[in-house]
């Protein structure tokens, strides 16, 4: 799975996800995501591609906030489309993840 | 309530009249003439016997005490003691006796005696003990009077609860719902219990059935269960008239109203009771049931001829600190049964102080579902009347059995969709471009785009598990989903040929992070508006779920 990621003063931002995260791809994304994540413990992942998650795909999220709080770093997601919200709230996500509204608020979050 | 008693209980008992004659029975002439004389000067009127045999012929109601030497000639003392207390209960007797024979005299007070004396004898003593034993016998005797009329009070009190149960605990069976076919009975104990049950015929399609036991006896229990009854017909009224919803009031939404209503009221009493409020919807198979501490309610499955006990999570009302009930959905198909009943049955007992119990409950219902449901609640009494050898119970027995008898109809649908798939992940896709062309198809104003998102997530998540669980490790295995939709819904469909679905597998969700999956059932169960599972003989698996409509809503 091909992302776009981008390093701005030790944040690490990455975008173009696909557009449907589902279990026919979650373990790809786990798998790939973890691969580029190594030493980079702050991450910012921009959400606004993603159309359609279902419960795999919120796995394969919280895979990734665990495996960066386990590095000492965080996660923080923007431009979360509708019904991936409904979808991260109905298991309560947003509980456990910061979703901000932009990529300047993700990042100054930090 | 102590209160209510007293005042029922006549002035004229306050002072028994006691008879003063008293028997004195010694074989000496010269004894019997020293009593005499002695206690006819007091005022008393005293009979004379010279042995037992003779005293026993003198005995009536009109005696009031019995002076009784222990040794005679003709049956001694012992025995005509033995005699008195069998015949006279309330007579008191005093023995005489000489004072080597005290060990004796204290066995007669084992049998019954209430006192003795050794001659020679000091006249005040004797005066003194039949004063005493006069005194005895006089309070023995109101008691007993006052218990004669605390049992009267007491019937009167149940013939008022009876009444009460039978106006106001019981309802009248539903006079007409197409489909549902209902029996009943209850036959009630000595003591009154607080059963209650009734009927609402919420919708065309739908029936409301509560049945409660109401904790405690008599009147307070009763009047507690038909202020019970009451709430319930208020709050549902209230919830769908008055609010003006269109949608009916959930089950579980009836039952939290009703407990807040009536929890500072049941705290204050101290009481509480079990409840099951069930729903049946004949529209949608379902039943949706709120269970609140009541016995289990035995679900007949037409298509296995084998039983299941419907078990609800939540305390009875009237516990504190509940502030939601939890409501279960159960599907259920054509000539399925519903039995309902109070403890009375499971707790009849047989001679030998066993339990009916709910296995032999369970096993007769199974045996005996071809019946009509008045005829199964009527023949389970008998069964129940034949285990203990007895038709008074300490108990209520209350049951209600709800049948459902569908008739054939014409498939409701408007319109209907298949899809056949294989068990690949990739296929997932294929699914939801399906279900967005159906419900898109469905018009405009059936549903918006969010809401077509929330159905092809079900649609993902039950394909999902299909593939994963059902057909585990497996290769190209077909899923099958059809949808159906009318006015008011859509229902999918999910078949598959693979392993059973157990529900009692699947953990709980958890929320905190620590876990990636296990979220699937959550999201189904939380966006469908219903859900039900079966799996027939053939091993076919079936998933269905209901979306409403917006048009309806």
């Amino acid at each position: 799975m091909k992302f776009n990621t981008e390093d701005i003063d030790g944040i690490f931002i990455i975008s173009d996800l696909p557009k449907i995260l589902d279990a026919s791809n979650a373990i790809e994304f786990k798998t790939d995501i973890a691969k580029i994540l190594e030493n980079r413990p702050k991450v910012v992942i921009d959400m606004s591609t993603v159309a359609f998650i279902d419960s795999a795909g919120c796995g394969a999220m919280i895979a990734t906030l665990r495996m960066l709080k386990g590095m000492g770093g965080a996660l923080k997601i923007f431009a979360v489309q509708k019904q991936v919200r409904s979808v991260f709230e109905l298991v309560r996500m947003h509980k456990i993840i910061d979703i901000l509204n932009t990529r300047e608020e993700a990042v100054d979050s930090f | 309530m102590t209160k209510g008693f007293n005042e029922m209980i006549s002035p004229e008992y306050h002072d028994e009249e006691i008879p003063s004659t008293i028997l004195v029975v010694d074989d000496s002439r010269v004894v019997r003439t020293y009593l005499q004389s002695h206690l006819q000067k007091e005022g008393y009127v005293v009979s004379l016997a010279k042995d037992g045999k003779e005293a026993l012929s003198m005995l009536s109601e009109d005696i009031g005490i019995v002076l009784l030497d222990l040794w005679m000639p003709e049956m001694d003392g012992m025995a005509c003691l033995r005699h008195i207390r069998e015949n006279y209960p309330d007579i008191p007797v005093i023995m005489i006796t000489v004072s080597h024979e005290i060990s004796n005299a204290v066995d007669a007070m084992k049998y019954g005696a209430f006192d003795y004396v050794t001659k020679p004898f000091n006249p005040n003593e004797i005066l003194a003990l039949v004063q005493q034993a006069l005194k005895t016998r006089a309070q023995a005797q109101r008691l007993r009077r006052v218990e004669a009329e605390l049992a009267r009070a007491r019937d009167h009190e149940i013939s008022i609860a009876t009444r009460i149960q039978q106006t106001l605990l019981l309802g009248g069976q539903p006079e007409e719902l197409k489909g549902i076919k209902v029996g009943d009975l209850t036959i009630a104990s000595k003591r009154i219990d607080g059963d209650f049950y009734d009927f609402f015929m919420v919708q065309d399609h739908c029936m409301d059935l509560i049945v409660g036991d109401v904790m405690g006896k008599g009147i307070p229990a009763a009047l507690l269960g038909a202020a019970a009854k009451h709430h319930f017909m208020s709050v549902l009224y209230k919830l769908t008239r008055i609010s003006g919803n269109t949608s009916l009031p959930r089950p579980e939404e009836i039952v939290l109203t009703v407990h807040d209503e009536m929890i500072g009221d049941m705290r204050e009493l101290e009481t509480f009771f079990t409840l099951c409020y069930a729903r049946f919807d004949l529209y949608r198979k379902i039943l949706s049931y709120v269970d609140c501490g009541h016995m289990r309610t035995i679900h007949f499955h037409s298509a296995t001829n084998k039983c299941s006990l419907l078990q609800g999570v939540n305390m009875p009302l009237g516990f504190p600190g509940q502030d939601d009930f939890k409501e279960i959905l159960i599907p259920f198909e054509n000539g399925d049964h519903f039995f309902f009943y109070s403890d009375g049955l499971t707790e009849a007992k047989d001679t030998k102080d066993e339990f009916f119990g709910e296995e032999r409950l369970l096993e007769f219902i199974q045996n005996n579902a071809h019946l009509e449901p008045q005829e199964l609640c009527d023949i389970t009494w008998k069964k129940i009347v034949d285990f203990s050898q007895s038709e008074t119970f300490s108990d209520d027995f209350t049951c209600v059995a709800v049948k459902i008898d569908l008739p054939e109809t014409e498939e409701k649908a408007e319109k209907s969709w298949k899809l056949e798939t294989v068990n690949d992940l990739k296929e997932l896709s294929r699914v939801r471009v399906f279900i967005q062309e159906l419900c898109e198809s469905l018009g405009q104003n059936a549903m918006d785009e969010e809401r077509i998102k929330m159905v092809q997530i079900v649609a993902t998540e039950i394909t999902t598990n299909i593939i994963k669980h059902a057909y585990k490790g497996k290769k190209d295995k077909k899923i099958l989903i059809e949808a159906m939709a009318s006015d008011e819904e859509i229902v999918l469909y999910f078949y598959d040929w693979g392993i059973k679905f157990d529900f009692s597998t699947v953990p709980q969700p958890v929320f905190d992070g620590s876990k990636e999956d296990g979220f699937g059932l959550h999201i189904i169960a939380h966006t469908a508006d219903y859900v039900r599972y079966s799996r027939d003989n053939t091993g076919k698996n079936c998933a269905c779920v209901t979306f409403f409509l917006q048009r309806r809503a």
